[in-house]
C-alpha cells in the first residue's frame, strides 16, 4: 500500500482542530488505559496500520499487560482478561465505530450505561468518534505506520 | 449545531413525541468536546464550495442513518441553492447520470467509501476517480469534511438524537 497523500500537514488547521477533539474527549474521559484499548480496538477494526502501531505502543509503555494487548480482537472470548468496564467500552466502541452493522443497539448502548456515569459515557462515545476521524483521515491516504503525519 | 433549520422544526419533532431519544444530552455532558466538533467542523469546510459540501453531508448522513443531520443538512443543501430534484436522487446518484457534475460524483464515491470504511477502506479506484478531478489541497479538504460529517453522524445516531433536537 502506497501512501497517498501527506494529509495533516496539507490541512493544517484541521489537524489542530482534531488534536483539540482528541484531548478535549480524553481529558473527560480520565481513563487512560482504558481510552488506549478503546482506541486500539476501533483502529483494529479499520484496520488502520498506523493507528494500530501507535496504540500498542502506548499501551506497552502504560505497563499494560502483553496479554491484554494481544487479545484485544478477541475480547469477547477472553474470560477474565478484561473488567465488565472495559468489556462494556469494548462492546460500545464496535458498535459505534462499524455504525451502519446495526446503528448502535439499544443492549449495548444499555451495557455501556450501566457501567459510566453519563458525563463519563459521553466523553468515551467522544473518544470512540475522535479515533474514528483518525483512522478514516489514515486509512484513505495509506498513512504508513510510524511515518510523519 | 443550532441554525435556523433546527430552531424551526423543534415544534414538530416534540409534536410527534418520538418514543426514541436522545439517550443523553453529548453536547452539555461534554461541552469542551462540542466547543472542539464546532472548531473541527469550520476548518474541514474550509474553501470547499457549500454546494459540495452538503451534498456530502446529507450523503453520509443517509448511509449513516442520523436524521438530525438529514433534517439539518438538506435544509442548509435547500438553503445554498440546491435542487429539490438533485436532493431527492441523491441516494441513487450514481444511476441519475446528467444531474451531478463529475467532480460532485467522484466526491460522492470517495463520501460512501469513507463512511462505510470496513466495506472496501477506500479502493484505489475510488481515490483516484477524486484524485483526478480535485487539487491536492482540496481532495484533503474533502476528506476531512467526510470524517467530521461522521463523526457528527456518530454523535447523532449513538444519542439518538432526534431532527429538530439540541
Amino acid at each position: 500500500m502506497s501512501h497517498r497523500m501527506r494529509f495533516w500537514s496539507t490541512v493544517p488547521a484541521f489537524y489542530q482542530a482534531q488534536l483539540r477533539l482528541t484531548q478535549a474527549a480524553k481529558k473527560g474521559l480520565g481513563d487512560p488505559v482504558l481510552g488506549e484499548l478503546v482506541v486500539l480496538r476501533a483502529s483494529q477494526l479499520n484496520a488502520c496500520a498506523f493507528c494500530v502501531d501507535m496504540h500498542v505502543a502506548n499501551l506497552r509503555e502504560a505497563g499494560v499487560d502483553q496479554r491484554r494487548i494481544d487479545l484485544l480482537p478477541v475480547w469477547e472470548e477472553a474470560g477474565g482478561l478484561y473488567s465488565e468496564r472495559e468489556r462494556a467500552a469494548l462492546a460500545f466502541t464496535e458498535a459505534v465505530t462499524v455504525l451502519t452493522d446495526g446503528f448502535v443497539p439499544d443492549a449495548v448502548y444499555e451495557r455501556a450505561a450501566a457501567q459510566f456515569t453519563e458525563t463519563e459515557l459521553a466523553h468515551l462515545l467522544a473518544v470512540i468518534v475522535a479515533i474514528n476521524n483518525w483512522n478514516r483521515a489514515n486509512v484513505t491516504v495509506r498513512q504508513p505506520p510510524g511515518e510523519e503525519l | 449545531m443550532t441554525n435556523d433549520a433546527t430552531n424551526a422544526a423543534q415544534g414538530t419533532a416534540a409534536a410527534a413525541g418520538h418514543a426514541h431519544g436522545p439517550r443523553m444530552r453529548w453536547a452539555k455532558l461534554a461541552p469542551e468536546v462540542y466547543k472542539a466538533m464546532i472548531g473541527l467542523d469550520a476548518a474541514a469546510k474550509k474553501g470547499l464550495d457549500p454546494t459540495l459540501v452538503e451534498l456530502v453531508n446529507v450523503r453520509a448522513s443517509q448511509l449513516n442513518k442520523c436524521a438530525f443531520c438529514l433534517h439539518m443538512h438538506t435544509a442548509d443543501a435547500r438553503k445554498a441553492g440546491e435542487t429539490e430534484e438533485r436532493l431527492a436522487l441523491l441516494p441513487a446518484w450514481e444511476e441519475a447520470a446528467g444531474y451531478y457534475t463529475e467532480r460532485e460524483r467522484a466526491a460522492l464515491a470517495l463520501t460512501e467509501a469513507i463512511t462505510v470504511l470496513t466495506d472496501g477502506f477506500v479502493p484505489d479506484a475510488v481515490y483516484e476517480r477524486a484524485a483526478a478531478v480535485f487539487e491536492e489541497t482540496e481532495l484533503a479538504q474533502l476528506i476531512a469534511l467526510i470524517t467530521t460529517i461522521n463523526a457528527w453522524n456518530r454523535f447523532g445516531v449513538t444519542t439518538r438524537l432526534a431532527p429538530g433536537q439540541g
